[in-house]
């Protein structure tokens, strides 16, 4: 999609230095959205066939802040040697910060309304619904770059804000937490 | 996941927007970005380009379905069923989504029907077994007829020949 707005950029991203993990179990899948992720102009794509293969890419390359981090995780939700949930819960516990603050998109077929609550309490990013498809994987990219969420730890729960900061809640309001009860953490430059 | 009232601490982390960096704009940069209409063209290209391979694929998967069921069947032992039936809806799962990405809806339907029927139950009793082997038998048909859209003659005569399965079955 071209910019229609005066916000936007005039020229497209430069998605080259950017390094996707995939885990998927299915190779065909697999091989499917590495290649497109790579038309995308994507260079480096590593694929994984399940959660034990993610984990030990992510510890190979996200041990320390580098430009070679994997940036963005592609995970399906379903798979035979552990679900989508196991790899969140991980991510989201460990103690290494760029793992632990890592996009992961849940890509599944399965939406009901009960598989998104449950991704998002468990910490995902986006949510991509499949078929997989070249202006749906450009679309939840995008949104990993441009509308990032802060970062939430609550009681129960740890990831990003499950409530668009762009978006008006509309619901039963559940968070009592007065501001004193609110610590914030600014990251900075180092 | 608790989702109840929230009296307790919370902490908020702001995070600096490296990606967007990496993706050729600046830290604060709060500008919405694109990707190159021509490259989302060619990814598509790509994806459109695998269809080639989707009766392979789909052979291949549905051989591994059928070969898991007799498994299965001969299987003696709860713990080895319960792997095995894990194989096995995976298995139907992989059928949907590669046939949903190819848009032949008519075998993703019947995957999702095999997915969802097998993810409710352990597979014990001989109308559950029945159930399952007209789930192969349409599979396996759709396969060998090359029929993609869910609708059309060809395609309700098959999707009837599986809900009388499963209806007489259910009795």
């Amino acid at each position: 999609m071209e910019p229609s707005d005066p916000n936007s950029r005039t020229d497209p991203y430069d998605l080259s230095f950017f390094k996707v993990l995939i885990v998927e179990d299915s190779q065909f899948i697999r091989s499917i959205i590495a290649s497109a992720l790579k038309a995308m102009g994507i260079n480096q794509v590593f694929a994984v066939h399940n959660i034990a293969e993610a984990k030990q890419k992510l510890l190979q390359y996200n041990a320390a802040k580098s430009s070679h981090n994997i940036d963005v995780v592609i995970t399906d939700w379903l798979m035979p040697e552990g679900d989508g949930s196991e790899l969140l819960s991980w991510i989201r516990s460990h103690k290494i910060d760029v793992i632990q603050f890592l996009p992961v998109i849940v890509c599944s077929a399965y939406t009901s309304e009960d598989l998104v609550n449950k991704a998002r309490n468990y910490g995902a990013t986006e949510i991509l619904v499949k078929p997989v498809s070249a202006q749906k994987l450009a679309n939840r990219i995008l949104y990993v770059i441009d509308k990032p969420r802060p970062f939430i730890q609550a009681p129960g729960f740890f990831g990003p804000d499950r409530r668009r900061k762009n978006e008006k809640y509309i619901g039963e309001e559940r968070r009592k937490t007065s501001a004193s009860d609110i610590e914030e953490d600014h990251e900075q430059l180092e | 996941m608790n989702n109840s009232s929230e009296t307790e601490k919370i902490k908020i982390w702001y995070r600096l927007n490296f990606l967007k960096m990496k993706a050729g704009g600046d830290l604060n940069d709060e500008s919405v970005g694109y990707i190159a209409p021509l490259a989302v063209r060619q990814a598509q290209a790509v994806i459109n380009d695998q269809e080639k391979h989707y009766y392979d694929e789909t052979e291949a998967l549905i051989q591994n379905l059928e070969q898991t069921w007799s498994q299965i069947l001969e299987s003696e032992s709860e713990a080895d069923t319960e792997i095995l039936q894990r194989i096995f809806i995976n298995y139907a799962h992989n059928v949907k989504d590669v046939a949903r990405t190819f848009q032949y809806d008519l075998m993703a339907d019947f995957g999702e029907s095999l997915y969802n029927f097998c993810t409710k139950m352990t597979i014990r009793t001989d109308a559950q077994k029945a159930i399952i082997e007209a789930h192969l038998k349409v599979i396996r048909m759709t396969f060998k007829t090359h029929i993609k859209e869910s609708i059309g003659e060809q395609a309700e005569e098959l999707k009837s020949l599986l809900k009388i399965a499963i209806e007489k079955h259910l009795q």
